[in-house]
């Protein structure tokens, strides 16, 4: 293992430190064990709190999407591990201004469960929650079995779109409507060229040929669709699109928004590659793409490889892509 | 009539954490073999904080289950730990309110434990897990009313438990990946149950 740490077992508390200690203006520790990151400012009276949580090493998923505009508080794991209740409960109660809690997570059995007990919880204490599950990888279930899906980088349009909707007070069923439309947008699909080393474990999640690729793999080294050779990166991309393009299919006069994701070290100039021919085949379906991002919004420690996510949106999920939104690593 | 009450409960806290302790190394090697390696940890952190929490345990039987349930949603994100804290809320709603509970009644306790833990891990029996051992622990635990005899009876259900399914396959959580290669191995949330009830026999 080749990392720049202390002591694996204090990898997670000192990034969130050190996250805290560089963003003050967006991030505060809470929490008994400081694994809950919340707004410095506290909960907004009268707004629904938007939650998440999940397992660390996917920055700036789920941590860093804690901001003005997006979540108010985020229970944190250790690397690829879930919070555990009391975290979620703790991060529920943070994000609580009186108009009830929305959880909006990737849907993984661990985060799934422990949400589930920790809004049992939260309920004792009088604080309404409602649950959307983000399912956005196209390879890890086929249409038929959609709700299997894993939660992957289309989180981040489901935080942007819930965030700005709960920003415009709209209450507890709206602000979680409007996550389950978005959730129900997107489409992703990623790639891995390389595994990565979960500090705790020392050794890489999964081994891989110098020369080969694995194609639909998930973000914690799950298996993909299939394993073969490397292959030019207009043929990655056409498969990727053509696989998203089958679950949801586009056409003359659609609107899309488009992330292009490095899942760690693969670089923005290859992202750009890829972002290249995405943008030409969708321009000849006659399909408009809004507000592209390209670079790390959801990653896997130092995996290489790229993720992309289509989401398909009509005016309301347009207007609440572009609302303001501001924290660390994202600003509209 | 024999009654279940809170200092049944911290004496039974007292023989589990014991018991634990010494099997710790047993249990994760055991879940390494079929899962992330953690369970022991997971056991031997709750034993600990349940022993912390005992003495201030209050006598209603019901929020004593409550808080015993909140030690275990504190000390780990694993599975396992969730699933038992689900068991004790639900039947820590069936107690609420009462300072004794009838000792024939402890097999309507597993029964809600079980029925809550079924849902949220959404598990059924016969999966080969901690449901199918919690299952028969319930099953022999019906109709008995001395405390003593309740014991020997579920520590004996869950063994047969144990038997039964050593050589069946895993049809649920992580150990599911491994298939065929989990038959002839002991279920690690299984044998953590029957380590529980043993040190109460």
């Amino acid at each position: 293992m080749k990392k720049i740490l202390n002591e694996p077992f204090s990898y997670v508390d000192e990034m969130l430190e050190g996250l805290c200690a560089a963003h003050p203006q967006h991030y505060r520790q809470a929490g008994e064990d400081g694994r809950v990151i919340a707004r410095p400012g506290g909960a907004a009276p009268g707004k629904v709190g938007i939650v998440t949580g999940g397992g660390s090493g996917h920055l700036p998923v789920f941590t860093g999407y804690v901001g003005q505009g997006l979540l108010d508080a985020c229970a944190i794991g250790d690397v690829f591990s879930s919070p555990n209740v009391e975290q979620m409960v703790e991060a529920i109660r943070q994000a609580n201004g009186g108009a009830g809690v929305l959880c909006l997570f990737g849907n993984y059995g661990g985060d799934v469960m422990n949400f589930d007990m920790a809004c049992e919880m939260a309920g004792l204490e009088d604080i309404p929650t409602k649950t959307v599950l983000v399912a956005d990888d196209v390879a890890s279930a086929g249409p038929a079995e959609r709700e299997k899906r894993r939660g992957v980088a289309g989180m981040v349009y489901a935080f942007k779109m819930a965030g700005a909707k709960a920003a415009q007070m709209a209450d507890l069923d709206e602000v979680a409507r409007v996550a389950q439309k978005a959730c129900d947008a997107c489409r992703s699909i990623g790639v891995a060229l390389t595994p990565c080393t979960v500090p705790a474990a020392g050794h890489p999640t999964f081994e891989i040929g110098e020369d080969e690729m694995e194609f639909g793999m998930g973000i914690h080294g799950e298996p993909g669709v299939w394993r073969g050779p490397i292959r030019p990166a207009d043929v990655i991309a056409a498969e990727m699109l053509e696989r998203i393009l089958k679950d949801m299919p586009l056409g003359q006069g659609d609107r899309v928004t488009v992330l292009v994701n490095s899942l760690g070290a693969t670089p923005p100039e290859e992202l750009y590659i890829v972002y290249r021919y995405i943008a030409r085949e969708l321009a000849k379906l006659g399909v408009t793409i809004v507000m592209p991002l390209v670079g790390r919004y959801a990653t896997s420690m130092e995996m290489a490889g790229l993720s992309l996510t289509v989401c398909k949106l009509d005016a309301e999920l347009e207007a609440l892509l572009q609302a303001p939104a501001e924290c660390a690593f994202w600003r509209v | 009539m024999a009654t279940f009450t809170t200092a049944s409960l911290r004496a039974a806290i007292a023989r589990i954490a014991a018991h634990l302790e010494a099997c710790a190394d047993e249990l994760n090697r055991l879940d390494g073999a079929l899962g992330d390696g953690d369970l022991g940890v997971t056991m031997v952190r709750g034993a600990r904080g349940l022993v912390e929490a005992a003495p201030k345990l209050p006598d209603d039987v019901g929020m004593a289950f409550l808080q015993c349930a909140q030690v275990f949603t504190k000390v780990s994100g694993s599975t396992y730990g969730t699933l038992l804290a689900t068991g004790l809320m639900s039947a820590a709603k069936l107690a609420k309110g009462r300072a004794e509970i009838p000792t024939s009644e402890i097999a309507d306790l597993l029964g809600a434990a079980l029925e809550g833990m079924m849902k949220r891990g959404r598990g059924n029996l016969g999966d080969k897990t901690v449901l199918d051992a919690l299952e028969a622990a319930r099953a022999a635990a019906a109709g008995l009313d001395d405390p003593a005899a309740l014991a020997v009876a579920v520590d004996d259900a869950v063994a047969g438990a144990l038997e039964r399914f050593r050589d069946q396959p895993a049809k649920q959580g992580r150990a599911r990946i491994f298939g065929d290669k989990s038959i002839g191995l002991d279920d690690p949330g299984m044998v953590a149950f029957k380590r529980v009830v043993e040190a109460l026999r």
